[in-house]
């Protein structure tokens, strides 16, 4: 990836130590609507992280095709005739028309519409018209295949790419910490985890990166952004929810982390509002959590939500809650476009999927309760910050400084803090910094 | 189309145009009361699909709303509330309704279809049109008519921000 990392951004990336202190708990507003900042992180953020592509269940069988977005460059993920899944820049070697114009289907090739060459599913390029005579036969193919992601990894089914053939794998990118925690939520279902409807998307005129700090711990804010929520009886108290938050290496964190027990106590507790088959639900995932992963993470036996950095959030409480995820895609300094999948357990009663699928809707999705409170945050935040004296500013992210360690939960994994800390921003920011401020490979 | 069904459409069409005028004057109590205790009001997601490849939306998807009456008086008491911060101010609303058609449904019911545009203002320069189209089944049974189902298919792929007013 030299060719990409060379950019001159050098002289973006040297300032970035003075509106970016982790440490002081502070950022500059200028690094959430600079344009050249932006395009440093298209570059030295996005082009060495791992980032998601997609579901194996949506890609089942050889020839199935998704297409979604690595920051600003459109991919195709395709699942080859020999079963293996690659990730092509969506876009022809030609003069670079789109190949593929959909969300997704099936196909063993890709046509470009322009000039209509060809490409396989796995990207080489198969055919050119009129090939001989146009081109007297002088155009090599073989170097005019779609370009490819040059690492795919998949964890539990979840497939990542990185445009950094150097790159750390993807497991040791997310960390055994974080995993800890994450595979709860792939180790509960009693079948597996299937997508369970088409991708949700929709633009939010703010920056990525203030909904990826949200996610990654900023629990501080449901106490008054999603106040409607508790008003209303959507959900409990809060502090009868969560107890912790904790941030991992590379950026990575969580927050609604519960002490042991709590969880399940939830559970069981809306078990019995839902009805028998839930009850029998809820104990059946209890003892196959028992049986696959550790007593502990049996016992905390819920998760919360978190950022798995850069821009890729999740959420996760008990077993009627789906698996959900949200892509930032960035979209300029301003703008970012959510695409949000959900995922549920296939063996699940009929009755727990129903009750799961219309909460996710209608708590953290674009209509949702929450989603739609969170999106008017981020663009009053993302507008504001474009006037001249508010970006002298900074923002603050001091919640908890110099209070760092104090928490501890026996056998907890990461930096575990107090439910209401900015540790996790300064986490996320700490990384961010060393991703925009350095080149070649992240460590 | 038979005389009384041409009758029927100008009687649905009033229905709607006086539905459409409660939500842009936000009578939200009286626009609930226009649902049967037991509504099904499904707004499933739009997909870009090959040509040859189409897929039906069905029940049990994930959907961009997937309401019962209890949920949607949520909704309005969380706006009553003042917390709802994404319309607090409330966004000025217009709604257009159009190419109304009618047949007839199960039991006396109607069947409507119609189109619709909405114009959604949001403060000072947050300014967006939803478009798409609707399905109703209207009970007609009863003292008033009451809306029983109904499926929204919005046009967009992408939205054009998070969803905060009603269709
Ligand atoms: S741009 Fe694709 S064939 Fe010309
Ligand atoms: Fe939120």
């Amino acid at each position: 990836m030299t060719s990409i990392s060379e950019r001159p951004t050098d002289v973006v990336s040297a300032g970035l130590h003075d509106l970016v202190k982790p440490d002081e708990g502070v950022v500059s507003r200028t690094v959430f609507v600079d344009e050249a900042i932006y395009r440093t992180e298209l570059d030295r953020v996005f082009t060495r992280t791992w980032l998601f592509i997609g579901h194996e269940s949506q890609l089942r069988e050889p020839g199935d095709y998704l297409t979604n977005f690595m920051g600003e460059d459109p991919v195709i993920a395709t699942r080859g005739a020999d079963g293996g899944i690659r990730v092509m820049l969506n876009s022809c070697a030609h003069r670079g028309m789109a190949v593929c114009t959909t969300d997704a289907g099936t196909s063993k090739f890709f046509r470009c519409p322009y000039h209509g060459w060809t490409y396989s599913n796995n990207g080489d390029l198969i055919g050119v018209p009129r090939a001989d005579t146009v081109y007297n036969g002088e155009l090599d193919k073989s170097r005019l295949g779609l370009k490819a992601v040059p690492r795919v990894e998949t964890y539990k089914g979840f497939v990542f790419a990185n445009w950094d053939e150097n790159a750390i794998p993807l497991v040791d990118y997310l960390g055994a910490d974080q995993l800890w925690y994450l595979d709860l939520a792939f180790e509960a279902p009693l079948g597996g985890l299937e997508v369970i409807g088409p991708t949700m998307k929709f633009r939010i005129k703010g920056n990525w990166k203030l909904a990826a700090e949200n996610f990654a711990g900023d629990d501080y804010h449901v106490l008054y952004t999603h106040g409607s929520a508790f008003q209303i009886g959507f959900l409990p108290d809060y502090d009868m929810l969560a107890d912790y938050i904790a941030n991992f290496d590379h950026g990575h964190g969580m927050g609604d982390i519960s002490k042991p027990g709590r969880a399940y106590q939830n559970d069981v507790g809306m078990a019995q509002f839902l009805g028998p088959e839930a009850i029998e639900y809820v104990t059946a995932v209890h003892e196959r959590l028992q049986a696959r992963v550790s007593p502990l993470q049996a016992e905390m036996h819920g998760l919360g939500e978190g950022n798995i950095f850069p821009n890729l959030s999740w959420i996760k409480f008990g077993v009627f809650h789906v698996f959900g995820l949200f892509q930032w895609h960035p979209k300029g300094p301003g703008e970012m476009e959510v695409w949000q999948t959900s995922f549920f357990d296939s063996a699940a009663p009929q009755s727990v999927k129903d009750f799961a699928r219309t909460q996710m809707s209608q708590e953290n999705a674009a209509a949702g309760i929450f989603g739609q409170d969170d999106g008017e945050n981020f663009e009053q935040i993302t507008e504001s910050a474009r006037g001249f004296v508010s970006q002298t500013r900074d923002f603050n992210y001091a919640m908890g400084l110099g209070h760092e360690g104090e928490v501890h939960e026996e056998g907890y994994p990461g930096r575990l803090g107090p439910h209401f800390s900015e540790q996790n921003h300064r986490n996320f920011y700490r990384y961010w910094l060393e991703l925009m401020t350095t080149q070649g490979e992240q460590k | 189309m038979t005389s009384s069904l041409t009758d029927l459409r100008r009687d649905v069409e009033d229905f709607l145009y006086r539905e459409a005028k409660m939500l842009d004057e936000q009578r939200y109590d009286e626009w609930l009361g226009l649902f049967t205790e037991d509504v099904r009001y499904w707004m499933p997601i739009t997909e870009t699909r090959e040509v040859r490849q189409p897929r039906d939306h069905v029940p049990g998807e994930w959907a961009l709303m997937e309401e019962d009456s209890r949920f949607l008086a949520k909704r309005m008491e969380r706006l009553a509330g003042g917390l709802a911060h994404a319309e607090q101010p409330r966004s000025r609303t217009r709604r257009f309704i159009s190419n109304v058609l009618v047949t007839p449904g199960p039991d006396d019911d109607l069947m409507a279809e119609c189109n619709f545009i909405v114009f959604q203002s949001r403060r000072a320069n947050s300014e967006q049109f939803f478009v798409g189209s609707r399905r109703d089944r209207i009970v007609t049974s009863g003292e008033n008519w009451k809306i029983a189902e109904r499926t929204v298919l919005l046009d967009h792929r992408v939205l054009p921000r998070a969803i905060s007013i009603f269709f």
